[in-house]
């Protein structure tokens, strides 16, 4: 699992690349804690490269999702394959943050 | 096919899982739902399983693909503790209110076809059930036996 990131504007867009799960997730929310904590107010994540999610990644995202908007900021979502947008779509996180079909999508209007 | 895997460490299981999906080139949503599965039911054993002082609890995964289906077996020698008594969390919350609790179960009872648990011998026994055929349609569904 790789946390990279890149800003495009005044956009922060980080790539989870890999798996996200029990064992990777503590280095994720190390990882994604550094980006809320270096400004990041809009932030969009890449995960066209993750190949699955479980419950403790969603609990990453789901504590970054809280500290973004703390912060007066949002989170968006992009490049689901069909298995992580299932596990969105199972638990309701696709309901409670924004799902995008591509970058291109998950940045208009941001 | 078989393959077994004994670890207290939850990512050795999953590229345990790995290594054989690749060789058996299982479908990647039959390969990433069962991946999703174990990490749940390890991680499980491992929290609620452990009695206070102990050393961890030894988990063991035991996979077999079968013409129609992927079975696989994860056996742990903790306190006895069923999964899947666990009641269903809440998914309409919203994302401040949303307690973290029992998901991980939630996903494994909807990704997998069939979950099973058992105690035997001392050891909780959690199997996964996950048919290779519903997914690309090109099998017909199985005739209930």
């Amino acid at each position: 699992m790789q946390v990279t990131t890149r800003t495009q504007g005044d956009v922060t867009i980080a790539a989870i690349t890999g798996s996200l799960d029990s064992a990777s997730s503590p280095v994720a929310q190390t990882a994604l804690d550094a980006v809320v904590a270096g400004g990041a107010r809009k932030l969009a994540v890449d995960f066209s490269g993750l190949d699955y999610v479980s419950s403790a990644g969603l609990r990453v995202l789901l504590g970054t999702a809280k500290q973004v908007k703390a912060s007066g900021g949002a989170l968006r979502m992009f490049g689901l394959n069909a298995s992580v947008r299932e596990v969105f779509e199972i638990s309701g996180f696709a309901t409670i943050l924004p799902v995008f079909p591509g970058e291109g999508e998950a940045l208009q209007g941001f | 096919m078989t393959f077994t895997g004994t670890s207290d460490e939850v990512g050795r299981v999953a590229s345990t899982f790995a290594d054989f999906a690749e060789a058996h080139a299982l479908p990647a949503p039959v390969r990433r739902s069962m991946l999703v599965a174990l990490d749940e039911i390890v991680v499980n054993a491992v929290t609620h399983g452990a009695t206070p002082g102990a050393s961890g609890v030894r988990v063991t995964v035991e996979g077999s693909l079968e013409p129609d289906r992927l079975v696989v077996a994860v056996r742990d020698s903790g306190r006895p503790f069923d999964p899947f008594a666990l009641a269903s969390p809440d998914t309409t919350l919203s994302v401040e209110d949303r307690p973290i609790g029992g998901l991980g179960i939630y996903l494994v009872r909807q990704m997998m076809d069939e979950v099973q648990y058992s105690r035997r011998d001392n050891q909780n026994e959690v199997v996964l059930i996950k048919h290779l055929g519903t997914l690309d349609g090109a099998r017909s569904p199985k005739e209930s036996a």
